[in-house]
């Protein structure tokens, strides 16, 4: 009788039209979005283009400042240089073909003279101009008081300031670095298997009697209505787990998003989140006797907070959870499922992994053990 | 079921139940019945006794006692909140209740009671099907949760999609089909597995009138084949015409019982006479009461309606009357006690009052 009603199961659940579209298509498209959104996440650094500046050089210009921007340009590749006069240079930035004007009539500090910046709009590139001035002034500046105060320390103080100190340095821990864009994807997947709680919801309005008149009819049939369960919560599970899986090729295949490359453990943490989404249906569904529509709802309600808690919408929200209400960060079952998939892309143990996943077989358990004490009568008051 | 073998009788080819005492019970389906002399309790298929079953302050069953026997068709008639659905859903061991017992079979129905369940048929009174499987796989899938073999499964369920008229309609799904045709599926889908006991919950609610003869054809048909049927509906005509006998409840007790004849001659009138009089005065009215078996007149809107009680002769005695007063009349028309008769004399209500009252 199992695998003839598992069957049955599994043929109704591919004539779901809605829990297709919700469970199998909408991920996919969400994915995508992402894609086309977040673009190139596996590149290091950001593509910078070269800034273009005009630089006008009047009868006693700083000809430091000359050789700084074109260390900038041909050295850095940071700006883009061309010398001209005044009046080429303001139709140019009227033209919009610079960013900016670099004015250079005599050394930096002088107030009539020195050099300038203008510019006619705010914006990164004009904030990066800006920066470079405000830079070679400070540093003018510095050697300046050193020669006058100490000129003994002023080679000492040059090649200091040439040298570039940095108080940071990033490392890994594991075997890749955090992506912060990958986080999306992974709550996208965690969405996905909370997903299947709608058709745990399901499940439970066509086991209990008091919930549907299909569930009562089954009630009265010549053989034990746990019978049917199983082989409905197995073909439920199946079903989730096979989108999961759809989703989560069509990711890392047709978008090339670099989940990882452990299956196993992969496959793992989906069907484990498949099981824990199915069971909160389940377990809402046969908990109490609201309305389906208001269970339908409450499924959704949990779904979306979770995920979102879990980082799908906002980035940084799970730091600002781990760091204010770890506990809910612990309990959250979309961020469990997300935390597992991170976990395998960044440690090189499995100590996150297992406690994430261990933490989601634990709910399992509780949640089944709640919904069969609460579905186990199997007489009712009313029907 | 006894702690004997039950012997085995061959029939025209119904049910078999197979008994084995010495292990868990298991049944398969052929074609046999239990002999009935093995059953303790004689040929009662149901029994309750003294129910009550209340919803809170509400009491939905009053200590209800009925008996059905087996190979009838019992009818439970009564207007909407009477307690046939709420008595259903006991017999089948879905609900609660605050007293009393109910037997099926001879033996006590509990909610794992599976193997008297395996011969329960059900058709309750809303649709309970699949809307994703075809009517064939609805029919397929509530057949296995009684039939395991397959090739007796598959035999079952074809015999099902024709007896139910369903041919044509085998591949299409739930929502394609009509009120009508719905209700043939549903009906389909709780008698597939050839059950001795069939209980049916308002099965014709909002079914045209030529599926709803076609229902009460095969349900009839279905009684010949040797299944006693609890038929329960608010549409008196249908009890009188397919149930051999009838419990009438309201307010959760049964108020009579008995064959149709019998209920009917329960009550005062044996016949009801209508008459078109133009005019008639209040002493002629005082004349006909004294008329032999009448007992109750009535005259409104120029249409007089005379209630007579037994008697064979009664309208050739009232026309003999208006003869012999020159007293005009237009169309004449007798009509005997129906079942809303019964109840409106039993209860002082009638049943379509009743019903829209409820």
């Amino acid at each position: 009788m199992f695998f003839r009603l598992y069957k049955y199961s599994l043929l109704r659940s591919s004539r779901d039209r809605l829990t297709i579209f919700w469970n199998l298509i909408f991920p996919v498209m969400l994915g995508s979005l992402f894609q086309l959104a977040f673009g190139n996440y596996t590149e290091k650094e950001v593509l910078f283009h070269q800034i273009p500046v005009a630089c006008v050089e009047e009868e006693g210009a700083d000809e430091n400042f000359s050789e700084l921007l074109k260390v900038l340009e041909t050295d850095n590749e940071l700006i883009q240089v061309q010398k001209t006069d005044k009046k080429k240079a303001e139709q140019l930035l009227r033209d919009e073909k610079v960013e900016g004007i670099f004015l250079n009539r005599g050394e930096a500090g002088q107030e009539d003279r020195g050099i300038s910046l203008i510019v006619t709009e705010e914006g990164m590139n004009q904030t990066i101009l800006s920066s470079i001035l405000e830079q070679y002034e400070r540093t003018c500046a510095t050697l300046t008081a050193i020669g006058r105060e100490y000129p003994a320390g002023i080679q000492e103080a040059a090649a200091l300031l040439k040298e570039d100190c940095r108080y940071l340095k990033e490392g890994n821990v594991g075997k890749a670095s955090a992506n912060s864009v990958l986080d999306y994807f992974y709550s996208l997947l965690a969405m996905n298997c909370l997903m299947g709680a709608t058709t745990g919801l399901v499940c439970a309005v066509e086991f209990k009697a008091n919930l549907s008149v299909l569930a009562a009819r089954r009630m009265v049939a010549g053989c034990s209505r746990f019978r049917m369960l199983w082989p409905d919560l197995a073909a439920k599970i199946t079903v989730q787990f096979v989108y999961i899986t759809f989703s989560m090729g069509y990711l890392m295949f047709v978008l090339k998003v670099p989940l990882g490359e452990q299956w196993g453990f992969l496959l793992l943490t989906e069907f484990v989140g498949s099981v824990l989404g199915i069971f909160i249906g389940f377990f809402i569904g046969v908990a109490g006797r609201m309305q389906y529509s208001m269970k339908e709802a409450l499924c959704i309600l949990i779904m979306m907070v979770s995920s979102f808690f879990s980082g799908l919408m906002t980035d940084g929200i799970q730091r600002v959870i781990e760091r204010y209400v770890p506990f809910f960060a612990r309990i959250n079952p979309a961020s469990l499922i997300a935390g597992a998939f991170n976990s395998l892309n960044i440690y090189d143990t499995y100590g996150r992994y297992l406690e994430s996943v261990g933490t989601m077989a634990v709910m399992i358990l509780v949640l089944a053990a709640g919904s069969f004490m609460l579905a186990g009568r199997e007489r009712y008051a009313g029907i | 079921m006894t702690g004997k073998s039950a012997k085995m009788k061959n029939v025209k080819g119904r049910f078999r139940v197979n008994q084995n005492e010495n292990r868990k019970k298991e049944i398969s389906y052929e074609i046999r019945q239990n002999n009935m002399e093995e059953m303790p309790m004689g040929k009662k298929v149901v029994e309750i006794e003294n129910l009550v079953k209340r919803y809170r302050e509400l009491i939905a069953l009053d200590h209800l006692n009925l008996a059905v026997e087996e190979g009838e068709i019992f009818g439970l008639l009564g207007p909407n909140g009477s307690g046939k659905t709420t008595a259903i859903n006991c017999i089948l061991a879905l609900l609660y209740f605050d007293k009393g017992s109910v037997k099926v079979f001879g033996q006590e129905i509990q909610p794992d009671s599976y193997e008297i369940k395996k011969q329960i048929g059900v058709v309750l009174q809303n649709v309970a099907v699949f809307e994703e499987l075809t009517v064939q796989e609805n029919i397929d899938y509530f057949c296995g949760l009684y039939i395991q073999d397959k090739k007796t499964r598959k035999q079952y369920v074809e015999e099902a999609i024709i007896f139910s008229g369903l041919e044509d309609f085998r591949k299409f799904y739930p929502k394609k089909l009509s009120g009508g045709l719905l209700r043939r599926l549903n009906i389909a889908c709780g008698i597939a597995h050839k059950p001795r006991l069939i209980i049916m919950d308002e099965p014709t609610v909002a079914v045209d009138p030529q599926s709803r003869n076609r229902i009460l054809e095969g349900i009839q048909k279905l009684n010949r084949e040797g299944a006693t049927i609890i038929y329960t509906s608010h549409y008196m005509e249908e009890v009188e015409q397919i149930c051999s006998r009838i419990a009438i409840l309201d307010k959760g007790r049964c108020v009579a019982t008995g064959t149709r004849d019998e209920l009917k001659s329960m009550i005062r009138m044996g016949e009801k006479i209508h008459m078109e009089v133009l005019e008639l005065q209040p002493f002629q009215i005082e004349e006909i009461k004294e008329l032999r078996h009448v007992y109750q007149v009535e005259y409104q809107d120029g249409m007089l309606e005379i209630r007579c009680s037994g008697g064979k002769h009664n309208l050739v005695h009232i026309l003999d009357y208006f003869g012999s007063r020159n007293i005009g009349f237009g169309r004449v028309y007798s009509e005997l006690p129906t079942l809303n008769d019964v109840f409106l004399e039993i209860t002082g209500k009638e049943l379509r009052d009743a019903a829209e009252t409820a």
